[in-house]
């Protein structure tokens, strides 16, 4: 084991950024056309990194599995993004936003990190702005706001319900220009399938043209890996199709350090599971908690539809439980609740995976018109895909993995262990510790891509200098080697079952024992199963070919491979991690009354792990958590 | 010169041509049905008043090449769109169904557009280019609507330009850049009732005659 | 309510192995479709079976599945994105069809978008088009407090009326002249609202217009049926503006000698 070194600055909180660009080496812009960035992914973090640095006049690469890159899964965000503007006037500032977050992460995350993502959050609004994003306004014209999961402050800017969509297509646009410009050389619809890493830094990566299936080899002298979030692991989440963690994957096998990956985040609010064939679990907003009320039957086995149901045989189970809180509760726990309530054959709904969210009394309180006018568009939804009046009978919903706070390891920089390999968004370990606040992942996003990484960039390249490795150089032929007979080993076990049904298998496994509740049995029995689900896929599997056409089934295939990997790293991590924190709940680390228990003693750190060749047990990595200018709080809800 | 190309060459130019050559040739037609009226008036008063329009030179002969030229841009750019638009699309739909928005008059238009022309030469060698120093213009109408079948032609016409502006008159605004949420409806009922007045318009002129005569 | 529900439907669909290809319509019987799965999803469970008989899955694209990420399209039964009201294919349902339906499924058909393979187009050129003015220059850095520049309410309502254009191409697909005019207009509207957008708007409107007619797409002769189809409801309204926009960039608009160069 070895303890990581972030590589904080130091100074105050408050200053060390500003020191820290002191500190910093420079490249002059004369020089900067002479190095060649590889940037995987176009999300907010990919697409506002490769559009600033083409700026900066560096040559940049940038790579997307979709069609264009303003289809990057970032494009769902609904709610919105923070920044501590304290526009509202109600008291927010810089520091009350790193607070909120550094708590919100239940204290896993940097304290550095989140003071600078905090005090960037500002300049992001303004750089949005000026690109024309548009935000929803006052009367007056200045900039509307809104109070956004459950925060004190009204520091949460929205465009509609669509507000990733819009700063995406902010980013997007300034991407396009520098493409028209010639500064960004764009490929879509290319997969990165492995990293390049010779003589002790990044050398480039291994991309494939998913039209013709071309392995291509691009060097470059630094490669940023934003290619999202990996919750798909889960099978059904809120995720897009297309969300892998394949990229990141491939890193960790060529030695970064994989943080704290079984941090993941589960919303309670996503449409239920209907039918079998279902592929996507769409989120719904948070904000109907305000008004619904959950509920399933008292007893198990209930087949009665919900208005059958009497009041005296309703069991409101987050009021009970929870009485000043009652069915606001943050994330983690109303999911958590749902799923046991399910789990002890409550669950409503065809495939008994939902609970009950009624609007009846708000609807007899308020009038079907205030309500229509609060949550119409969300009613309307709803029965479009479910088929079924929310203002006539309870709504269902169900919990969905929605987010992964792990992700790569990374310093100060967002430089991972790896020289030259730089993680950026939802795919690095993150600023948002073992739970995230809402609309916080799209400020991180940004924050990494328009303001942090332009200016570590230059101090790693300033050090390290040009890469003089070509992409003729041995390592990237062994590289296209390995993964040419990793897509003909997949295409030759022709068994008996599609990717689709081993990755559902692997997703059943991943909900019943990796999800918001674990425990050690559990987590072992995962561990065995994943495994044995992992041997099933490489001896049982069917994968559509052939390789030198678009053949979706073959990517699917690929990269249900890593998750099957990272299934197994997550149970690990979440075995080792014996404490209750953040966005999960450990039941071996739980008070009487149900409430977590945070372990700071033993787990204030972040667990990141290393490698150590296939099959062999990954090795763990510490980085310490020091907090010097927060006290370090236990939550309550009661 | 480039610039004004681009401009005229350009899609958006194009409509926009369209546009104010469809606007002059409402504007004509306009004039045309008021001085149709005038035959109401019986065959004196309209042969009078084609005289006294036909003295108005050298302003009426300035008028007709005006006319002719808007007319021969309207009809070429809309030759031109046709032909474009068909080539934007190369391989059809097997089934192509409309979901709403498409109308008779929008999906016919450069169809509509042809008969007009057609109709229109027919018209010509009917009423202008013909000696008018025998027989006077109304007894020329009279006597041309005495015949049941060209009375069908001209009613027939007549229903294929307000088809054709039932499109053309919103679309005129529209490709304006018209287009506000608050006048719109009132643009569209405007067309509605041009369409009709139009069609009735002309369309009763020959039945009129035919019926007195 | 959500009874468990299962059709049997026919899917005559597009089959073409590459650009290369002819292609030609497949009949293919479907039994057991659950009827609360959308229609991609019962295209995915199509395509597992075929997949197991050793057959060529259907290849179509697709992400998000909720509507927001404009991957997915394809014309059911002669309408781009089916005959579901303001949403996208993903978005639709199998309890929209009856059981025996025979469903008609082909690809967005436009000069412009060449077949890929099977419901797959490139949509490129909408990229090709952005990247000619479909944003406002602005670097990273420097850029004033978001509150310094106050934009009206209702602009900035229909700014984001126009926004929210997820650029599938419905519009093209389902446009008689296979016309882009609905998915720019929306880009330009959208920035000419905006004081920030104001100052490249004359260059914007002409040169994300010329780029549009070098790629071939049709001319807008104002049909309205891609509004009709726009799973985000953008409105033809924005045509207007963009209408407008054009006559004010060529008739008064000043433009820098660079950017007249350019067009
Ligand atoms: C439904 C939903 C709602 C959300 N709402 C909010 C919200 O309201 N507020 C908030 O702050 N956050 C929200 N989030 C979280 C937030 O949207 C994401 O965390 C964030 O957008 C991630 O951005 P990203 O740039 O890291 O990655 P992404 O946007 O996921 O982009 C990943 C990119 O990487 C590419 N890529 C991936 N793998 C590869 C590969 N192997 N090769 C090549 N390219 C690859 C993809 O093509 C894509 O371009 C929401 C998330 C979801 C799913
Ligand atoms: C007196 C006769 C005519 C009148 C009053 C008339 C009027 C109009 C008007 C107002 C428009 C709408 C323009 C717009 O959308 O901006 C139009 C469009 C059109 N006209 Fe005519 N027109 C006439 C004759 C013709 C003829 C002879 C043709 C022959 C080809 C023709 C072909 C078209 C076509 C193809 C369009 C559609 C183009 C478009 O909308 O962009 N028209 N017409
Ligand atoms: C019932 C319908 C109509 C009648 C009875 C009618 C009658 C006439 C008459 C009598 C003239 C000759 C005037 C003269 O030379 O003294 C004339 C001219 C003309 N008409 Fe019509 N007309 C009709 C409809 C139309 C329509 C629908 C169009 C166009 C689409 C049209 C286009 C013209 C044109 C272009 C001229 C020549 C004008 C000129 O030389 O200045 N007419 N019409
Ligand atoms: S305007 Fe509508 S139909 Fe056209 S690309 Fe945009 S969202 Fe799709
Ligand atoms: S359907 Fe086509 S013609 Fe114009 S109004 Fe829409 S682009
Ligand atoms: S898959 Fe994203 S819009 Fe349909």
């Amino acid at each position: 084991m070895q303890y990581l070194d972030g590589k904080v600055p130091g100074g105050s909180l408050a200053e060390k950024w500003d020191r820290h660009r002191m500190e910093l080496n420079l490249i002059n812009p004369a020089n900067r056309r002479r190095f060649s960035i590889v940037v995987v992914g176009t999300g907010l973090a990919g697409a506002s990194a490769s559009a600033s640095l083409a700026e900066m006049g560096y040559k940049v690469k940038t790579f997307c599995i979709q069609d264009s890159p303003r289809r990057a899964h970032s494009i769902a965000a609904q709610g919105g993004i923070n920044a501590a503007k304290n526009y509202a006037n109600d008291g927010d500032s810089i520091w009350r936003l790193f607070m909120d977050t550094i708590k919100g992460g239940d204290f896993r995350s940097r304290e550095s990190n989140v003071y600078r993502l905090a005090q960037v959050s500002n300049n992001i609004m303004d750089q949005c702005v000026a690109q024309g994003v548009p935000f929803a306004r006052e009367y007056g014209g200045l900039l509307a706001n809104r109070s956004f999961g459950g925060a004190q402050v009204s520091r949460t800017f929205y465009a509609r319900g669509q507000t990733g969509q819009q700063l995406l297509l902010g980013a997007y646009g300034a991407l396009s220009r520098q493409i028209a410009d010639g500064q960004v050389k764009m490929f879509p619809r290319h997969e990165m399938m492995d990293l390049v890493v010779a003589g002790g830094r990044v050398r480039g990566i291994i991309a494939r043209d998913l039209i013709n299936g071309d392995l291509e080899a691009h060097a470059a002298d630094a490669v940023m890996l934003s290619t999202g979030g990996y919750s798909n692991v889960f099978y059904l989440s809120t995720n897009a199709i297309s969300c892998n963690v394949s990229a990141i994957w491939q890193a960790y096998k060529k030695g970064a350090f994989f943080a704290n990956p079984c941090f993941t985040q589960i919303h309670p609010t996503s449409l239920p599971h209907v039918s079998g064939h279902q592929t996507k679990l769409t989120l719904m907003s948070e904000s109907l908690r305000n008004d619904g009320r959950v509920w399933v039957p008292k007893d198990s086995d209930d087949k009665r539809t919900a208005n059958a149901i009497p009041e005296n045989e309703r069991d409101y189970y987050l009021e009970k439980k929870y009485p000043s809180f009652g069915n606001l509760v943050p994330r983690d726990v109303a999911s958590r609740n749902a799923k046991q309530q399910c789990d002890a054959g409550k669950g409503v709904g065809p495939t008994g995976r939902a609970v009950y969210l009624d609007f009846m009394e708000a609807i007899k309180r308020d009038g079907k018109e205030v309500i229509a006018r609060k949550y119409g568009n969300l009613f309307d939804m709803y029965r479009n895909i479910i088929d079924d009046d929310p203002y006539e009978t309870p709504m269902m919903i169900y919990p969905a993995a929605h987010f992964t706070m792990g992700g790569l390891w990374v310093d100060y920089n967002l430089m991972s262990n790896v020289p030259g390999l730089f993680v950026l968004g939802e795919a690095n370990f993150s600023d948002h510790g073992a739970n995230r606040l809402g609309a916080s992942a799209l400020m991180q996003c940004l924050a990494d891509g328009y303001f942090i990484v332009p200016n570590t960039l230059a101090g790693y390249l300033g050090e390290a200098g040009n890469s003089d490795v070509g992409p003729d150089h041995a390592a990237f032929n062994e590289s296209i080697q390995k993964v040419q007979a990793r897509i003909e080993k997949l295409l030759s076990i022709n068994g008996k079952r599609t990717v689709e049904d081993i990755h559902r298998e692997l997703g059943r496994v991943m909900e019943d024992h990796v999800g918001v509740v674990r425990n050690e049995d559990g987590l072992k029995t995962a561990i065995e199963q994943i495994q044995k689900v992992r041997a099933e896929f490489w001896e049982n599997v069917k994968v559509a070919g052939p390789a030198d056409r678009y053949r979706m089934n073959l990517q699917k295939a690929g990269r249900l491979a890593d998750f099957l990997e990272i299934g197994e790293l997550m149970a690990v991590d979440a075995l080792y991690r014996k404490e209750s924190c953040g966005g999960h709940l450990r039941e071996e680390s739980e008070s009487e009354d149900g409430e977590a228990i945070r372990d700071d003693e033993n787990f204030c750190h972040a667990a990141a792990w290393e490698f150590m060749g296939e099959n062999a047990e990954p090795r763990l990595h510490m980085e310490p958590l020091v907090f010097e200018n927060v006290e370090l709080t236990q939550r309550s809800y009661k | 010169m480039n610039w004004y190309k681009f401009l005229i060459g350009s899609s958006v130019g194009k409509k926009m041509l369209m546009a104010m050559t469809g606007l002059c040739l409402i504007g004509f037609l306009a004039v045309h049905l008021l001085g149709n009226f005038m035959a109401f008036a019986g065959a004196e008063a309209f042969n009078d008043y084609a005289k006294k329009l036909h003295s108005l030179q050298p302003y009426l002969t300035v008028l007709n090449i005006g006319l002719l030229t808007v007319g021969l841009v309207h009809i070429i750019v809309g030759i031109i769109l046709f032909f474009e638009n068909l080539k934007a699309r190369p391989i059809k739909y097997n089934v192509y169904k409309n979901p709403g928005g498409r109308t008779i008059g929008s999906d016919t238009m450069p169809y509509t557009g042809i008969l007009i022309l057609v109709f229109v030469i027919f018209h010509l060698l009917k009423f202008t280019f013909v000696d008018k120093s025998v027989t006077p213009i109304y007894q020329l109408m009279a006597e041309t609507f005495t015949n049941p079948l060209w009375v069908l032609i001209y009613v027939i016409a007549m229903v294929v330009v307000a088809v054709h502006i039932s499109h053309g008159f919103w679309s005129m605004f529209q490709s304006f850049g018209i287009n506000h949420p608050r006048h719109m409806p009132l643009i569209m009922k405007l067309g509605l009732v041009v369409t009709f007045v139009f069609g009735i318009g002309f369309g009763i002129l020959p039945i009129y005659l035919i019926i007195i005569t | 309510m959500t009874t468990p529900k299962t059709i049997d439907i026919t899917l005559k669909v597009w089959r073409q192995q590459g650009p290369g290809d002819r292609g030609r319509f497949e009949s293919i019987p479907v039994k057991d479709v659950d009827i609360h799965c959308s229609f991609l999803e019962m295209l995915d469970f199509l395509n597992e079976k075929l997949i197991l008989e050793d057959k060529e899955p259907i290849e179509f694209d697709n992400d998000c599945r909720e509507g927001i990420c404009g991957t997915c399209g394809a014309v059911i039964n002669g309408i781009p994105h089916g005959h579901g009201r303001g949403m996208t294919a993903c978005e639709l349902h199998m309890r929209k069809f009856n059981n025996g339906d025979t469903i008609v499924v082909e690809p967005f058909r436009a000069r412009a978008f060449k077949v890929i393979q099977d419901l797959m187009v490139d949509r490129s050129p909408l990229e090709k088009i952005i990247q000619a003015g479909g944003y406002i220059s602005v670097n990273t850095g420097g850029t004033p407090d978001a509150n310094a520049i106050p934009v009206a309410q209702e602009k900035a309502e229909e700014a984001m009326d126009a926004a929210s254009c997820i650029g599938c191409g419905a519009c093209v697909a389902a446009c008689p002249n296979a016309s882009a005019m609905l998915f720019v207009s929306a880009k330009v509207s959208q920035f000419a609202l905006l004081p920030q957008g104001r100052l490249e708007a004359n260059s914007r409107v002409l040169a994300m217009l010329k780029e549009m007619d070098a790629c071939g797409f049709g001319n807008c002769t104002n049909h309205r049926v891609c509004e009709t189809v726009c799973p985000k409801k953008v409105s033809i309204r924005h045509i207007a503006r963009f209408n407008r926009e054009f006559l004010k960039a060529g008739l008064v608009g000043r433009l820098s000698l660079d950017e007249e160069e350019k067009i």
